[in-house]
């Protein structure tokens, strides 16, 4: 019975420093995702405390009148449409709260060279709403992307 | 004594091994991502990758590459320049009052235009949009020879006192069959007439119109589909099929935005925040006459609705003022397709079908010039 009790604490205690390592749940977050267009795949990864997602592949990597990679060209600063899509980070400064959301972020969309708010829930551990809005959230619109893992 | 404390050590070395484990395993899976670089990473190793999920689909988005922004909030205004306006005589339903026609000039006609569109559901495999608007427009005459407005004819009366007004709400639902199949249906219930906005027409003149359209989205850059609507374009109710046809060419400078007949335009992207269109919109309503300010009596009696419609030649010039918020100048002419006066039959508009099904003469034929116009308006654009 001594032995269950000091085990079961032992057990309490490790759960509970577990519990309090911060930003653990929010690591979930960390990995590839394809957005619903499936023109991108973006991988996540953490920065300090906070989330970061760039692009690492791209449905059409080349622009098809140069043939050389695409650039952030529909940046509205000129200074940054020489910049490469693949490596870019379109996801930045993505905080975890609680129950399966990240906010205080911005989402880029190269397409329009537009910056927006953001929050992220996780509906489940393969699936996100990514949802991208102007000012306040019911401005905006939600993008459901999914977690890629490698082919089997 | 070592042998009575030996299973104690065993079972917290064990719990601490379980933590360490746990702990090691996620600082591996951090560090793993933070220490890779843009520079340092071989992209290649993101080909080979698919759902972590097996069973989730991929579905075809609502839009293509270089569509023009969808307008959240739009703030507008419309001015119409100067045209001659003819009414047609008409008798009462008892046949008791004689009505003869009368002309006047319109010096212009011109109004609010509010239109409002909120996502409501908003993923892969459904999209769902609520919208509201309310238009408005008003007329400015004149007798023919420059006086004042003088006249006795009731649909002069109320267009000058009154003018007209629409007041509804929409819904759009966007479900997507796979990634390259999709349904779309777009319905609305408007309140058109001659009402004011403090004295509102009651909800049984709501005027129903809806499109449901099958389409194909090939690829990013194109969808096209084929579907029937149920309109009120062409000024009086018709079932009529529909044609949508979005294209943007491969350098992402040319592109159409064709929703036929109701609207369809060739679009011309400077960069993503300027845009060109030409083309036109066919715009149209049944207007409800029901104010009784400014009129004969009774003449709400009379169950008249304006069948107006009328096709909007136009460029279009729309671009980003700041950040998210746009402004859309548009100039045309504006070509009258019909303007007529129609009686309701107990309580039921007359289905024409274009003339295939009825040929029941209108009660009030009316002569409109065509004038240009001019259109601005403010606009809060969609992520």
């Amino acid at each position: 019975m001594k032995k269950l009790t000091l085990f079961l604490m032992s057990l309490a205690l490790c759960m509970q420093a577990y519990a309090f390592m911060p930003g653990d749940d929010g690591d979930r977050l960390l990995g590839v995702w394809e957005p619903s267009n499936g023109r991108a795949r973006v991988k996540v990864e953490k920065i300090g405390s906070k989330y970061y997602g760039k692009i690492v592949w791209l449905k059409e990597p080349n622009d098809p009148k140069s043939g050389l990679p695409k650039t952030d060209i529909n940046n509205p600063d000129a200074n940054l449409q020489n910049v490469p899509l693949k490596g870019y980070r379109m996801l930045k400064d993505f905080v975890y709260q609680e129950n399966n959301q990240w906010s205080e972020g911005t989402i880029y969309d190269p397409l329009n060279g537009s910056t927006y708010s953001c929050t992220i829930k996780m509906t489940d551990p393969n699936t996100l709403d990514i949802r991208g809005y102007i000012g306040v959230s019911a401005f905006g619109r939600t993008d459901v992307w999914k977690r890629l893992a490698v082919k089997k | 004594m070592h042998n009575r404390f030996n299973p104690y050590w065993k079972t917290i070395i064990l719990s601490l091994g379980c933590w360490a484990f746990i702990h090691v395993a996620q600082a591996q899976n951090t560090d793993s991502t933070k220490q890779e670089s843009a520079d340092e990473e071989d992209f290649s190793m993101y080909d080979n990758v698919g759902f972590a999920d097996e069973g989730a689909r991929r579905y075809c988005s609502p839009k293509i590459e270089g569509l023009s922004p969808a307008k959240l909030i739009s703030i507008g205004y419309d001015f119409q320049t100067g045209y001659g306006l003819g009414a047609g005589a008409f008798k009462s339903q008892d046949k008791n009052t004689n009505w003869s026609q009368d002309s006047v000039n319109v010096l212009n006609s011109q109004g609010l235009r509010l239109g409002f569109n909120i996502p409501v559901i908003s993923r892969t495999n459904l999209v769902w949009q609520m919208g509201a608007n309310y238009w408005e427009q008003r007329y400015f005459m004149e007798d023919p020879d420059g006086s004042a407005l003088q006249t006795n004819h009731p649909l002069l009366q109320t267009l000058s006192q009154n003018g007209l007004r629409t007041l509804g709400v929409s819904t759009t639902v966007f479900k997507p069959l796979d990634d390259k199949r999709f349904l779309l249906f777009q319905g609305s219930a408007d309140l058109n007439g001659d009402f004011s906005p403090l004295g509102m027409m009651p909800l049984k003149y709501l005027k129903y119109s809806a499109a449901l359209v099958y389409g194909l989205r090939p690829n990013e850059k194109k969808q096209w589909g084929l579907g029937l609507a149920r309109t009120y374009r062409v000024g009086e109710l018709n079932y009529i099929p529909v044609f949508l046809f979005n294209w943007t060419d491969p350098a992402n400078k040319w592109g159409t935005e064709i929703l036929f007949p109701a609207r369809a335009h060739v679009r011309y992207t400077i960069n993503p925040r300027n845009m060109l269109f030409g083309g036109f919109e066919l715009e149209g309503q049944s207007y409800r006459l029901w104010n009784t300010n400014g009129t004969p009596d009774k003449f709400r009696d009379e169950d008249l609705e304006i069948r107006r419609g009328e096709i909007r030649l136009r460029a279009m010039y729309e671009f980003s003022l700041k950040d998210f918020i746009w402004l859309s100048v548009q100039a045309g002419y504006r070509i009258n397709y019909r303007y007529e006066v129609d009686r309701l039959v107990g309580g039921q508009e007359i289905y024409r079908a274009f003339g295939l099904l009825s040929d029941e003469p209108y009660v009030m034929e009316n002569r409109l010039g065509n004038p240009l116009y001019f259109n601005i308006s403010l606009n809060l654009v969609s992520p």
